[in-house]
């Protein structure tokens, strides 16, 4: 793994996680450290208006010409080694999905890093759903990386993870008058630690249908690891054949979502799922903008063999675009096995 | 799809319903914006209220017989409705006006003791004159202008045309009174003239109606007097945010009545507009703003305009209406189902209207062509009381579809259909 991305975020300098102090001034390097796509516009920072140069906004819009200020296409970032994109696509006017992925930094010769990675894809029917993605991965990555601190296993870090997700795409619709208009999006999330008999622990849950993929370098066991809720799904498990007309018009109706006129609990103990393995390989966290394109899961493989996480992320983004980039795609992509 | 974006900023209620898809190179952005407040909306301090009751005193009063009986019976019932502490006066209006009550023409606090003063004040009350209601809007102006703090609501009766003024003495009093009072009119029996009563009532924020029966005054009096007591909130406006290069084509009030707001455009600063709304009870009406903008490309998204609430200087509600550019048609074409059937109701009142007036004119062409346009839209809409109301002026066969002016029209038939051209049926949001 490549740790060159990870800097002190006092002076700028290089850190590795197991770095207590930063090499170049000192300052304690933060255990826990998370980062997340898209990254937030602050009204201040953005910049003049790129259609009539004026400075101010108003709720995003420009006071002047009323443009909706300009979000980037792509968002991109690295965690020491886990790279996550978000694209807005071709045919959506704006990006609705979010990711977060933290680490816990493994103490000096003592345990070895946490991953926690967790991916949301705002339901367009909902207002404001970019709002819910966004607050429920990144409350879900620090429930996640809290967890992992106190030495939780991986599977109660997911399910904390879930439970402040729930919440906190909740209260992103807190507020409104009419609860159907709730902002509400899927859930993915991913918990890995490594084990100390060499191998890694891999836990996964879900809500709605963003998926993980476990993808090892062996190419006959790539697999999905999650199961979507969405009307395809529920009929196939019913014994519906899988190319029906039926599953096909029912592929991206949910069943369950995170959102203010969710169920209070819109997951059950069978959402999450822990795999052991010593194999090498590549987790893929990712939207349905993505898998649409590539619904198997060897096609989700070929891109990620032979390469790192950066260029296999976009090759992967790039694929959905160029099939049509019919919704928005978000990816985050996490090598296991085999770190440096 | 149409979307709703809702805000409620401080209590009032802004909601936004239209289709934000337009195709490439469109500018028109429709939407119906509804205002509500709701029935716990804080009045810091409800403002002191000043009640006028304007009652015809000409001598056309005195035939039919009852009539003036019924009027004066009326203006006891809208006294009644008076919640004490409220200002009110009663004013005779001929050529002239003239205080009735109290009789120094300074109005005075209701309470048991003024309003019972004022009922025996208003059963001697004796008719002779002409009419001249200009005069009587410079009466209620003036008492106005001496609470410059009080909310005043008039109520205006005649049974009569204007005479002696002008009708261009009567815009200019009309012009004046603008912004300094609200008014509701009633026209009694059928010698008066609709368009005139229409151009006070709509200038000056209030309604217009026909009261045929001079036996069914007393009970209309009341209910209106309820209204105004209901209305506690002081005058609110709507502040209209427009980008750059934007035009307003129009601002219009579409529910309960159709009211054309674009030309009381007062600017309110860079890109904005002011709107008056007049004094709110605990209500909804609904806003029909149409705004030419400049195209953006597509996939592009701006905000094609920002609707302020504004009372007492303070926001206290806002809605955005968005405008995002696709080369989806199937996006871009279709129509908010409010802003077509509002759109239908405003077009109705314009041809009904119409219509009317080619009649008056002997022109049968033109009368026939748009009465049968209105009862058209009135049947598409649902609003079975305008069908119900035109088919007293038109037939329609049923077979052929053919319209037919009829030849006896009851003229309080035709009054009605006219002073109630303007009231819309109300289309809800889908939940």
């Amino acid at each position: 793994m490549s740790y060159a991305e990870a800097r002190c975020v006092q002076c700028g300098a290089p850190v590795v996680p197991a770095d207590r102090f930063c090499e170049g001034c000192g300052t304690a390097v933060p255990r826990v450290r998370r980062v997340a796509v898209p990254a937030r516009a602050v009204d201040g920072s953005a910049g003049p208006c790129a259609d009539c140069g004026n400075q101010t906004y108003a709720e995003g819009y420009c006071t002047v010409c009323g443009h909706r200020r300009a979000q980037p296409d792509r968002d991109q970032t690295y965690l020491d080694g886990v790279a996550l994109i978000t694209d807005r696509g071709l045919e959506h006017a704006r990006n609705e999905d979010a990711a977060a992925a933290g680490i816990v930094a493994g103490r000096m010769g003592e345990r070895p890093q946490a991953i926690a990675v967790a991916v949301c894809d705002g339901v367009s029917t909902s207002a404001a759903a970019d709002i819910a993605a966004v607050a429920a991965s990144t409350a879900g990555v620090d429930a996640m990386l809290i967890a992992l601190t106190e030495a939780l296993d991986p599977r109660s870090a997911v399910l904390a993870g879930l439970a402040d997700a729930a919440k906190a795409a909740a209260a992103a619709g807190s507020g409104r008058v009419d609860p159907s208009l709730s902002p509400s999006c899927t859930y993915a999330a991913a918990v890995v630690v490594p084990t100390a008999a060499g191998e890694v622990q891999i836990a996964i849950g879900n809500v709605g249908d963003s998926r993980v993929y476990w993808l090892p370098e062996s190419p006959t066991s790539a697999r999905c690891l999650t199961v979507d809720d969405s009307v395809a799904q529920a009929l196939i498990t019913a014994g519906v054949a899988a190319d029906s007309q039926a599953v096909r018009a029912g592929a991206h109706t949910l069943t369950r979502w995170l959102g203010a006129d969710a169920e209070p609990v819109p997951w059950s103990e069978a959402s999450v799922h822990t795999i052991t393995t010593a194999e090498r390989g590549t987790l893929v966290v990712c939207t349905d903008g993505l898998w649409n394109y590539l619904p198997e899961p060897n096609d989700i493989a070929q891109f990620c063999a032979g390469t790192d996480a950066t260029a296999a992320a976009r090759a992967l983004v790039d694929h959905a675009v160029r099939a049509g980039g019919e919704d928005n795609i978000t990816v985050a992509v996490i090598p296991i096995g085999g770190s440096s | 799809m149409s979307s709703t974006g809702q805000h409620t900023v401080s209590g009032i209620a802004v909601d936004v319903d239209h289709n934000p898809y337009l195709a490439e190179g469109a500018r028109t952005v429709d939407a119906i914006v509804t205002i509500a407040v709701p029935s716990d909306m804080a009045v810091d301090k409800p403002p002191q209220r000043l009640e006028a009751i304007v009652i015809d005193c000409s001598t056309s009063m005195l035939s039919p017989k009852d009539k003036f009986e019924e009027a004066k019976r009326a203006t006891v019932a809208a006294v009644d409705e008076i919640v004490d502490g409220t200002l009110f006066t009663i004013i005779a209006g001929t050529e002239k006006a003239a205080a009735v009550y109290p009789p120094d023409g300074r109005p005075v606090q209701a309470s048991e003791a003024t309003r019972a003063a004022a009922a025996h004040a208003i059963d001697g009350l004796q008719p002779g004159g002409e009419t001249a209601m200009g005069s009587w809007l410079a009466h209620v102006r003036r008492i106005a202008g001496r609470h410059p703090d009080a909310l005043t609501h008039a109520i205006l009766l005649t049974d009569g045309k204007d005479e002696h003024e002008t009708a261009e003495e009567l815009g200019e009093e009309i012009g004046l009174s603008e912004g300094e009072f609200t008014c509701d009119c009633r026209g009694v029996g059928t010698d008066w003239r609709v368009e005139e009563l229409r151009a006070i009532s709509s200038a000056l924020l209030g309604t217009v109606d026909i009261i045929a029966d001079p036996a069914d005054l007393a009970d209309d009096f009341a209910a209106m007097m309820r209204t105004s007591m209901g209305r506690s909130i002081p005058d609110l406006t709507l502040r209209l945010w427009t980008p750059v290069g934007a035009r307003v084509a129009f601002v219009k009030q579409v529910a309960p009545t159709v009211e054309d707001l674009t030309h009381r455009r007062v600017d309110a600063g860079y890109q904005c507009g002011d709107y008056p709304l007049g004094p709110w009870g605990t209500e909804e009406r609904d806003y029909h703003i149409q705004v030419d903008v400049e195209p953006a490309a597509a996939g592009r998204e701006k905000l094609a305009a920002r609707v302020h609430v504004v009372g007492g200087g303070e926001t206290l509600g806002e809605g955005l209406v968005t405008a995002r550019w696709t080369t989806d048609t199937a996006r871009s074409a279709r129509i908010s189902r409010r802003v077509a059937h509002y759109t239908g109701q405003a077009e109705y009142a314009q041809a009904v209207q119409d219509g009317l007036a080619a009649r008056r004119d002997g022109d049968v062409v033109t009368a026939t062509a748009k009465l049968g346009r209105a009862r058209k839209l009135a049947e598409e809409s649902g609003n079975d009381e305008a069908v119900k109301r035109l088919d007293a002026v038109i037939e329609v066969d049923k077979h052929t579809g053919t319209a037919r002016l009829r030849r006896d029209v009851a003229a309080a038939d035709e009054m009605a259909l006219d002073a109630r051209s303007t009231r819309t049926a109300r289309l809800r949001k889908e939940a």
